[in-house]
């Protein structure tokens, strides 16, 4: 690495600042009066607690995984909040009389909640610290037949939806952290797109952590009925803080007959300081089930945040002629370890699968890829393709790929390619000569590497994301 | 519950049986050695007996030897050189080593090589330097209950000597020969190759059967290969695992190579019930350069697992892989190739192809080619490809005249033949072909 690629200057997290309003918490530690505790706080039916108690039990006999390429102190989940919710306000009956710390808040952030949002055709459903603070456009989906709302109030408005698929396509026992979040999660959304319908505006989710001790554990569910379409964003960010933060969100997709979901994530949450002091713990567990026959999921993930990411979003391809599709940006720097990738279970006949993922290393950071693609002996015909390219930027960096693949029919078609290269000088030459520097030539390299991945977001997110990468790197290369 | 819990207790102690009865019987063993099998001894008594549970026996689940008591082999039957004649090699007259049911015969092995390559025992070369060197140096078994209990047994194994700057012209023959027993017989083949610099040759290390019917036809062959290659030497190793379709092989090579030295390995596979090969290569000097080219052809209830590990440590190294599992039946191939690029291999070029044929819809391929990287200006790249024969090439080949059957068979040979070409000795590349073919039906 020459010189010049090694005197960028350090950016620091922008978005660190820690908002002051009076949250609710309760002290720190798990049992099950916690669970009863939360579950009373949100007034939930019977059938949720219940949920939540054989999850917790369940969870009590578990271990933490301990197989991912990454290193950190172990968690202690007593040491922990897990409920904090803004103190509770009376009925807000317009943008007005939301509390305006939190309003510029979401200013800092550059989310539009606003107007703004209107004309570039959003509802967000803002989720600050576990609890949905408002909905916007609820009405205007309304028309149409979709909900989109908080998940508590999905839970007093539709029961019988949330009891039909909560759970069905992530079990309360599926893993450990997915265990802990049946158990105590406080909120997140819902989303349910009836028969024929085509969402006439992306759904938008922004995500914050706010208290400083309190982990976060949504809890997404997206059901597309048969031959709807649906696009939903998630986009991250969170306050600085040194202690580490835990993260164990569910996602949970389901596409019926000729559905169709397309989930895209920009994941920017604090990664710690440059010495990997502080940052999130992102352990997210994200599935989707094509159940239905000609159904359609794809995933596309950008994720440049959290001292850990330990996310592998995968799809079920039970329907036949179904799919699932897999665009995945990792970007690790400083101390940053990211062990993500995706799961591709084929199981009805003809699916199909493709996966795309880039790594980009820089930094002391560790990135690695580690994805499965299993064919069951009753998918006849089923094809997947999958390619993964890393990009190392110094050379403190790791990158690693783990590629399972596991046939078990002999129809099938999987291919699996993995590349690794490196910004080389030659290249950072060619753009000086043209009077291009440093920082420039980085950025643009970098996004011709992710341009395939790019061109899976959505339009907004996909311009968010090209400025996300080239803030990341500064201070990596130069 | 608590039958699965004894029986997991079981399969732990298991390998404990098969420990030798008493290290120090054999006469004339030197101190070290006696040393080295008692630890190794020990490590057989610590480690547990590897499960499914174990990432790196994920896929390959041995329980099922579990089942069978075996016995330790004890004499030589008695062979003659016309016993073994199928697999002798007219290439490799000079120097060849036989070893029957782990027992070295004599009168069955040949040395009459030029100066400065030894061809022996461990018993004959007992006195030696280099054994004491080298033997358990690289083959480490603190880790590896398999190992270890090969280990605990080292007394009688293949020494090959290669001294400095002697190229052996001619292939060096290692067979080892398993013979039908009325008792399931457990043996422990070991191999030390050391190349010393500048020195060449071209080793074949084999493992063969002689049993005809089904019952006679159980045994355990627990191997361990090491090999040394020191400064700008050169070794081809080809390794050929034919044992019977009810024997269970577990073997493991680890290979060393200083700067610039070459290793090119063809390791195919034919047989084993169940079968395990761990190739463990470690470049720990600048400019070493490997090939590494792998077949499996199994079929009906076979399993056969290859573990590769290339393990870059120093700037400028080479590897090239390509391993090919054609499946046939309810066979079940596994795969697993590490690459790793230390911080300091900078400059390392190395590629990896991992490409299977599954012929049967009852059959498996778990294939994982792994990467990890730390250093940044290198070139790695991999691949992996699981498939059945194209049916664009199926229906060229019909256009022309051949029928569905040969067609089929004529692809699958190709397919197979890209490895076996790359077998450096000429007798035996004819006798694999033909031995593919027969396994895949006729070709034209």
């Amino acid at each position: 690495m020459s010189s010049a690629l090694e005197t960028l200057i350090n950016r620091p997290y922008e978005y660190g600042f820690v908002t002051d309003i009076e949250s609710d918490a309760l002290p720190k530690g798990l049992n099950e009066d916690v669970i009863r505790l939360i579950s009373s706080k949100k007034n939930e039916p019977d059938w949720l607690l219940e949920f939540r108690l054989n999850a917790y039990r369940h969870w009590l006999t578990l271990t933490p995984p301990e197989w991912a390429n990454v290193a950190h102190p172990k968690v202690d989940f007593q040491d922990m909040v897990y409920y904090s919710a803004p103190k509770p306000r009376k009925k807000l009956a317009s943008m007005d009389e939301v509390d305006p710390e939190l309003l510029r808040t979401f200013e800092k952030l550059g989310v539009p909640m606003s107007e703004r949002k209107a004309l570039a055709n959003v509802a967000v459903d803002v989720i600050f610290d576990s609890v949905s603070v408002t909905t916007t456009y609820k009405d205007k989906l309304a028309e149409v037949g979709v909900i989109f709302c908080s998940f508590s109030e999905a839970v007093k408005q539709h029961p019988e939806l949330v009891k039909k698929y909560l759970g069905s396509v992530v079990p309360t026992g599926d893993n450990f952290y997915a265990a802990l979040n049946s158990a105590v999660f406080t909120d997140g959304s819902f989303c349910y797109i009836p028969k024929g319908c085509r969402c006439p505006m992306d759904l938008s989710t922004y995500f914050r952590i706010n208290n400083g001790e309190s982990g976060q554990f949504e809890r997404t569910l997206i059901v597309a009925e048969e031959g709807s379409y649906v696009s939903y964003l998630e986009g991250c960010t969170a306050p600085r803080f040194d202690t580490n933060q835990l993260h164990a969100a569910v996602v949970e997709l389901v596409a019926l007959d000729h559905a169709e979901i397309k989930y895209s994530t920009v994941q920017n949450w604090y990664a710690g300081d440059e010495n990997g002091v502080g940052g999130i713990y992102n352990f997210v567990t994200k599935r989707g089930l094509c159940q239905g026959v000609n159904s359609k999921i794809s995933w596309t993930q950008v994720e440049t945040g959290s001292a850990i990411t330990w996310k592998y979003p995968s799809c079920v391809l039970i329907g036949d002629n179904s799919i699932g599709e897999f665009y995945s940006v990792a970007l690790t720097n400083h101390h940053q370890q990211a062990d993500t990738g995706t799961k591709m279970i084929h199981i009805g006949k003809n699916t199909r699968s493709r996966i795309v993922s880039k790594g980009i290393s820089a930094g002391q950071s560790n990135n690695s890829y580690r994805g499965l693609v299993k064919v069951s002996a009753k998918a006849d015909d089923a094809r997947n393709y999958s390619q993964c390219d890393s990009m190392l930027i110094g050379a403190t960096c790791g990158a690693n790929t783990f590629p399972y693949i596991e046939v078990h029919n002999s129809t099938a078609k999987v291919e699996h390619e993995a590349s690794t290269s490196r910004i080389g000088e030659d290249q950072m030459f060619y753009f000086a000569s043209r009077g291009i520097g440093a920082e420039e030539a980085v950025s643009m390299i970098i996004n011709g590497f992710c341009k395939e991945v790019f061109n899976h977001l959505p339009m907004e997110f996909a311009v968010e994301a090209t400025q996300l990468l080239g803030l990341k790197l500064e201070g990596s290369v130069g | 519950m608590s039958a699965v819990m004894q029986s997991v207790t079981s399969h732990d102690s298991y390998l404990t049986g098969l420990l030798p009865a008493t290290v120090t019987a054999q006469t004339a063993t030197p101190e070290w050695l006696t040393a080295l099998r008692a630890d190794a001894a020990q490590r057989v008594r610590a480690l547990p007996f590897p499960t499914t549970r174990d990432e790196e026996w994920r896929f390959s689940d041995f329980s099922l030897m579990c089942k069978t008591t075996f016995a330790p082999a004890i004499a030589a039957a008695t062979l003659t050189t016309a016993d073994i004649a199928p697999f002798l090699l007219p290439e490799a007259t000079h120097g060849r080593l036989v070893f029957v049911n782990g027992v070295h015969a004599q009168h069955l092995s040949s040395s009459s090589l030029p100066q400065g390559v030894i061809v022996t025992t461990f018993t004959a070369g007992l006195a030696s330097e280099t054994l004491r060197t080298h033997l358990a140096q690289y083959a480490t078994f603190q880790n590896e209950a398999f190992v270890a209990l090969n280990t605990s047994h080292a007394h009688d194994g293949a020494l090959v000597v290669l001294g400095k700057n002697t190229a052996c012209a001619t292939p060096l023959h290692v067979l080892f020969v398993s013979t039908a027993s009325t008792t399931p017989v457990a043996t422990f083949p070991r191999c030390l190759i050391v190349a010393e610099p500048g020195s060449e040759c071209t080793l074949i290390e084999d493992y063969v059967h002689l049993s005809t019917t089904r019952t006679a036809s159980t045994y355990f062959t627990n191997a361990v290969t090491e090999i040394v290659i020191a400064e700008n030497a050169i070794v081809r190793h080809t390794r050929l695992q034919r044992e019977s379709s009810s024997a269970f092989h577990v073997g493991h090579a680890a290979i060393h190579l200083s700067h610039n030295s070459v290793y090119d390995s063809n390791s195919i596979t034919f047989g084993a019930r169940l079968s395990r090969y761990n190739l463990n290569i470690i470049q720990n000097a600048e400019g070493a350069n490997c090939t590494l080219n792998g077949l499996v052809l199994i079929s009906g209830r076979q399993m056969a697992d290859t573990h590769t590990v290339m393990d870059h440590t120093q700037p400028n190294g080479n590897s090239a892989q390509l391993h090919k599992c054609i499946v046939d039946g309810g066979a079940h191939a596994i795969f697993n190739g590490k690459i790793f690029v230390r911080k300091d291999a900078q400059h390392t070029h190395s590629t990896q192809s991992s490409r299977n044929l599954l012929l049967s819809n009852k059959g498996r391929v778990d294939t994982k080619p792994q990467l990890e990287i730390f250093a940044d200006d290198v070139k790695c790249a991999h691949g992996a490809t699981v498939s059945q024969l194209e049916t664009e090439e199926m229906f060229y080949l019909n256009s022309r005249g051949l029928n569905a059957n040969t067609a089929r068979n004529l692809l699958i040979y190709a397919f197979a033949e890209a490895i076996i070409d790359k077998v450096p000795v000429n007798s035996l590349k004819q006798r694999l072909s033909q031995k593919v073919s027969s396994q895949v039906g006729e070709v034209v």
